[in-house]
């Protein structure tokens, strides 16, 4: 049982926004390097990335069979060989946030909202959403400063079309991962040519710092005028006028940035123009491009959505015609679980894809996924039985040499997910007393 | 037991709220002696919660002590909707603790919510409060387009709006990321780069030689000058020369033509300058007609005669140019130069033409510009400013703007033309301010006691914009604004009502409440097995929603029973939905079938026409095949689906969610598991688990089984025949599709009731709650009364407390 403190102290946490969450994260803890030498400093800094992946997995086709180093690739992971010693495989966390806990159904749109905030989101289809900050924009609070872009937050499919997406749950849990804070979900992007714009700018320099000093003036301008607005707008109001200035301040931090950081190099590719009509080109783009936002040190936080949690998009092209969410309702139907396989390794090809390339990118001493940690993994379980203890979670890369990976870990049943969250974030010299319902860091990744 | 942290805290905050106002007296139920709580509901509660959740051992931070009576009850009512929820789910209890029997429960359970019933029917009426609207995508798209004149779709880049209740307009889920506010500064910048050019371009210059004008013909001379007389045979050697153009149509343009004459008494040769315009006010009259030379001068009618000209270059080597100017607003469509006849008895004479040239519409400014900076002729450049920014700041805000809101804006104006910029500069960058400020990006319904819970009517212009954002999803008109500003908008809201109903902008209530409605929005994301559904292209996907979409504005336009959209003798098609339907002509007749009413046009190409349907198997939503494939799998029909989208988009009453660890079913034995898939289901449904909610979705679902996974017609299923009778748990029995959509017909309560719940959440921009009910139950009585009609449903919506009231605060029973 938890003392009353922790549980004020949650309390808190859950409702701050990010702005004012940084200020208390200082207080909560000093925050040293991970090493007590500076070397690391001075080389490359570490990257973070979340890939999420929806309606879980055939977990026996997952699971490797031993511990430690050595184990057999099963199945779904048979594609990740060529990077098989960058990858650590976590058995046993759980996303208590995302089980029922008398909310009934909304397995999907918990597990996605649970996932990275480690909270039980709120249940209801729009009027007050609450969920919690999550672990990437805990980690955009604390390092964003240094990059032109704090985070950024990708994906394949935009929010959903219709209708409440989940037994109740309004839409945006289902599609969002990352939450600025318990009210405020980010909105990922679908379209590369966007995401592109959005890490390199468009026109060139001389155009965005012209468009910038522009929208400086401005922003004074609408700052002094929204102050019009107060005492004559009731709460709930005043927090979308939040949301607002928030925003306001967040366009003019990253045009300080720009101003004061080395000039970004935009990459001599082709500019993506606009989303792919194959669903794997699709995705490969999207990797491509958090490897150039990665290599060009645009940012160094990212999440990346591979599918809305509960999706049913077919997959005829690997012969699934049938729909994701469907199939994952398998009733151990071996046939759709042979279809569900295919489906999840299809997905993990796209991750070794995404793999292959940060290791095949010189960085320092080392390669660029040396300097990442990058964790793929579903809020779901087992999609027939929606539970959300043993999740599939792996992650890849060596944090720096922080990680000791090529190795399957095995944790204690219902050891929280978040706990690896706030061990990846304390590789970002970023400690937290706790996120969600964190029990503290997860041990053992390092050697 | 582990406690699970986030619920306790919710919980703990739902007592919170409950337990101080629990203090106070409450008389609302104090008429109920004894207290059916205090005699009927507290020994349930002892018996079964007291020992967990008693003043001692508070699991859960729940404590059930102080409900005590009814009055308690009322107070708590947040914690009790969980409280409730959980009994019913039987999470409650829990396992290791004595079940009470299900009778037991339901009668706890039907107990406190007929408190709540019956305090609900006498409480005060309760407006509730909306949450400040962002403008979604699609209102920023058409509002910009109503405020600038700019029509590009800006919003295309935003990220998509999030959806609560079923819809993309709940100020709720509004959010706005850091993201979104970089994408309205570049929406906004690019905005006023088209709507105002501050240096426009010059005007375009068009020359022709004249002997590419017509007539035209093999004899016209390929010289560089071409002659005309006023004695020729043939058109193409009397003129007038004239050349058509394609052009805006309502600027002013310039027409010049390079000419000399050649006369035998040396005396100049008169010509004129012609344009031809269909809507020429005063167009020259016969006598002035029979004064110009040429045989292809009637072609030229409707004209007018710019001007008419004595040619005094003779020669060659030293021609003159005619210049006429030709006014706005004609409809020109042509421009000629002619010989004008000599006078009676002189001889004829001949004019050399080399070209002829139009320049303009001399005013290239677009016409977003010239509306935008229009100003009074006369004032000072400081008037005319403060003219333009208040007239533009006060549409985009939709409401009067104050001095020092407009101030401030001229001082943005007056900065930028001190950095050396021009005026027209310098207004863009005001715009540009007013469009990425919040007061354009939300619709906010500013409120001098936003604290305040007492309800109190909306003023006239936030009126206004509840109305067009509701019926058009876009800005206020003129005639809108020009009520709200004499304060009659709420006088002639039934009138208003109408007259935006018939406007052409009301389509966008048919293409964002109904699409989301009926959950279409889906259906462009729908991939079906193309291997199983080879008939399935991007062209039938459009052509469904289209249908669809034309429709329900037939129903709305026409003012139509909304009963008309579960069964109907019409729908629209083009060919290849007609093709889809097996159907061929605009009579309903069927492919390879004698037709059964004659006088039918055959439905070709993609323009959809209105078709009356022969017979029952399409006519009416759910038998559309929009409806039909959104509802399916990517390879088979889903009765489960279909059967769950009528109890939720149609009767409004949703089945539970599964619960929580559904039984696993049994190892599917192939050998068992073969058959139809309604055998199969059924199969499914022996599980009682499943059936409570099955034995409802899916007989319903089967109603449609002869609609396959794209709504296409088919009597069989593979190798099994389709069985699509069926009955419901309440006993009302269907043969098929039809008689099933008469079922629902019949309905009229339930559905009527649905469609007013979607319709009241879309207006409001909210969720219902329960104190929404006493309205919902009278805009349901009065829309019966009115034969259902569409119209009704509206006016009815507009005038109702929730629509034109508000207040601040939440305001807890």
């Amino acid at each position: 049982m938890k003392s009353p403190l922790n549980l004020s102290r949650r309390t808190v946490l859950r409702g701050m926004g990010a702005a004012i969450a940084l200020p208390w994260l200082e207080v909560m803890g000093p925050v040293a390097a991970w090493t007590a030498d500076d070397k690391r400093a001075t080389t490359s800094p570490n990257r973070l990335a979340f890939l999420y992946v929806p309606n879980g997995k055939n977990m026996v086709d997952w699971t490797p069979q031993t511990e430690g180093r050595g184990f057999d690739l099963p199945p779904i992971l048979e594609s990740l060989a060529p990077v098989k010693d960058d990858i650590t495989l976590l058995t046993g966390l759980t996303a208590d946030g995302a089980r029922s806990h008398g909310d009934g159904g909304g397995d999907h749109a918990r597990a996605l909202a649970a996932f990275l905030t480690g909270v039980h989101p709120r249940k209801t289809d729009g009027t007050d959403i609450r969920n919690g900050i999550s672990v990437d924009q805990v980690a955009a609070s604390r390092v964003g400063d240094q990059t032109r872009l704090p985070s950024l937050e990708i994906g394949t499919e935009a929010g959903a079309m219709a209708g409440n997406c989940d037994s109740g749950y309004s839409c945006v849990y289902s599609s969002t991962m990352s939450w600025r804070s318990a009210t405020q979900p980010l909105p990922k992007e679908v379209n590369p040519k966007l995401v592109f714009e959005r890490l390199f700018g468009s026109g060139g320099d001389a155009a965005r710092k012209k468009r910038d000093t522009l929208r400086k003036s401005i922003l004074d301008f609408v700052r002094e005028d929204a102050a019009d607005l107060q005492g004559k707008i009731s709460r709930n109001d005043r927090q979308k006028l939040d949301e607002y200035l928030t925003s306001i301040r967040d366009i003019e931090l990253r045009i300080e940035r720009a101003e004061k950081l080395p000039p970004v190099e935009t990459p001599d590719v082709p500019v993506p123009q606009g989303v792919p009509a194959k669903y794997e080109d699709h995705l490969r783009l999207m990797a491509d491009l958090l490897v150039l936002a990665f290599q060009a040190d645009v940012t160094r936080v990212c999440t990346f959505v591979f599918a809305n949690e509960g999706s049913n998009k077919p997959y005829p092209f690997i012969d699934v015609p049938e729909g994701h969410h469907d199939l994952s309702h398998h009733g151990n139907d071996e046939k759709k679980k042979a279809k569900i396989r295919q489906i999840n390794q299809f997905h993990v090809r796209q991750l070794a894809y995404l793999l292959e390339k940060l290791k095949s990118t010189a960085e320092g001493d080392g390669t660029l996924l040396d300097h990442c940690m990058i964790a793929y993994g579903s809020g779901n379980s087992d999609g027939n039985r929606h539970n959300h203890d043993d999740l599939p979670i792996l992650l890849a890369g060596k944090g720096g040499g922080t990680i000791d990976s090529g190795r399957h870990l095995r944790y204690p049943k219902d050891t929280p997910l978040a706990n690896l969250w706030l061990s990846l974030l304390e590789r970002m010299d970023v400690r937290l007393p706790f996120l969600g319902d964190s029990t503290g860091a997860l041990q053992g990744l390092s050697v | 037991m582990r406690l699970h942290l986030p619920s306790a805290v919710r919980l703990l905050a739902g007592l919170l709220l409950a337990w101080p106002l629990g203090m106070h007296s409450v008389h609302a139920a104090a008429a109920d002696s004894p207290d059916r709580f205090s005699r009927d509901g507290l020994p349930f509660m002892r018996k079964h919660c007291a020992d967990c959740h008693g003043d001692d051992l508070q699991e859960g931070s729940l404590t059930l002590a102080p409900f005590t009576d009814s009055t308690a009850i009322i107070k708590g009512r947040k914690t009790w909707q969980t409280i409730l929820r959980r009994i019913e789910s039987g999470e409650m209890p829990p396992e290791d603790r004595p079940r009470p029997k299900q009778d037991e429960i339901a009668a706890f359970v039907k107990l406190v919510r007929d408190i709540y019933d019956a305090y609900d029917r006498t409480a005060k009426p309760d407006p509730g409060r909306v949450t400040v609207r962002r403008l979604n995508r699609t209102e920023y798209n058409n509002t910009i387009r109503d405020l600038v004149g700019v029509d590009f779709s800006p919003a295309e880049d935003f990220p998509s709006d999030d959806i609560g209740h079923g819809f993309d307009n709940i100020g709720d889920v509004l959010t706005l990321s850091p993201v979104l506010m970089e994408r309205y500064f570049a929406a906004a910048e690019s905005i006023v780069q088209r709507a105002i050019l501050p240096s426009p371009p010059p005007p375009p210059k068009r020359f022709l030689s004249a002997r590419y004008t017509e007539p035209a013909g093999k004899d016209v001379p390929q010289s560089k000058f071409r002659p005309i007389a006023t004695d020729g045979e043939q058109p193409i050697h009397t003129g007038p020369l004239n050349t058509a153009y394609k052009v805006p149509g309502d600027g002013e343009y310039i027409v010049r033509a390079r000419v000399y004459g050649e006369s035998k008494d040396g005396q100049p040769v008169r010509a004129a300058l012609l344009a031809k315009g269909a809507e020429v006010a005063t167009p020259a009259g016969d006598d002035d007609v029979a004064r110009i030379a040429g045989h292809s001068v009637e072609r030229m009618r409707p004209m007018l005669i710019l001007e008419t000209f004595d040619v005094t270059a003779t020669s060659a080597d030293k021609p003159q140019t005619l210049e006429a100017t030709i006014p706005a607003n004609i409809g020109f469509e042509r421009a000629a130069v002619a010989l004008l006849k000599p006078a009676e008895g002189q001889p004829a004479v001949k004019l050399h033409v080399e070209w002829i040239a139009l320049e303009g519409p001399l005013d290239t400014r677009p016409r977003s510009h010239r509306e935008l900076l229009a100003v009074t002729p006369g004032a000072s450049q400081a008037e005319q400013t403060r003219e333009v920014i208040e007239r533009f700041a006060r549409r985009a805000y939709r409401r009067p703007v104050s001095e020092i809101e407009v101030d401030r804006l001229v001082t943005l104006c007056d900065d930028a033309m001190a950095e050396g910029l021009s005026w027209e500069a310098g207004i863009q960058r005001v715009l540009l301010a007013v469009l990425v400020s919040p007061k354009f990006l939300f619709r906010f319904e500013l409120d001098d006691r936003p604290q305040s819970p007492e309800p109190r009517p909306l003023d006239e212009y936030q009126l206004a914009s509840r109305l067009s954002y509701f019926l058009w999803s876009t800005m206020p008109d003129d005639e809108l604004f020009a009520l709200a500003e004499k304060k009659q908008l709420t006088a002639n809201l039934d009138a208003q009502v109408k007259r935006m109903l018939k406007d052409p902008r009301s389509r966008q209530l048919v293409e964002n409440f109904g699409l989301q409605w009926l959950q279409l929005q889906r259906l462009q994301s729908f991939s079906p097995d193309l291997e199983r559904f080879p008939t399935f292209s991007e062209k039938l996907r459009d052509a469904m929603l289209r249908e669809t979409v034309l429709f329900f504005s037939e129903v709305v336009r026409e003012d139509r029973s909304i009963l008309d959209l579960l069964e109907a003798d019409f729908t629209y098609m083009n060919e290849t939905l007609a093709r889809h339907y097996g159907v061929v002509d605009t009579m309903g007749a069927r492919a390879g079938q004698k037709p059964v009413r004659p006088g039918g046009q055959r439905i070709r190409g993609d323009e959809f026409v209105r078709v009356s349907l022969a017979d029952n198997q399409r006519g009416g939503l759910p038998t559309q095949a929009s409806v039909l494939t959104v509802t399916s799998n990517p390879t088979r029909t889903s009765p489960v689906k279909r059967g769950k989208w009528i109890l939720e988009q149609i009767l409004g009453d949703p089945p539970p969610p599964p619960p929580p660890n559904v039984p696993e079913l049994e190892e599917n034995d192939q050998a068992v598991l073969s058959g139809s898939l309604r055998q199969r289901l059924e199969q499914h449904r022996a599980n009682p688990a499943c059936a409570a909610c099955h034995d409802r979705m899916d007989p319903i679902g089967f109603a449609f089984e002869n609609y396959d996974a794209i709504g296409k017609f088919r009597d069989k299923d593979g190798e099994f025949e389709i069985e699509t009778a069926g009955e419901l748990p309440d006993g009302a029995q269907f043969a098929g599709p039809g008689e099933f959509k008469q079922v629902l017909r019949e309905r009229k309560d339930q559905f009527s009731r649905c469609v007013i719940e979607k319709l009241l959440t879309y207006a409001l921009g909210r969720g219902l709650e329960y104190y929404d009910r006493p309205v919902v139950d009278r805009i349901q009585k009065q829309v019966a009364d009115n034969d259902y009609r569409f119209s009704a449903l509206i006016s009815e919506i507009v005038r109702s407390q929730p629509f034109r009231l508000r207040r601040g605060l939440e305001s807890a029973p």
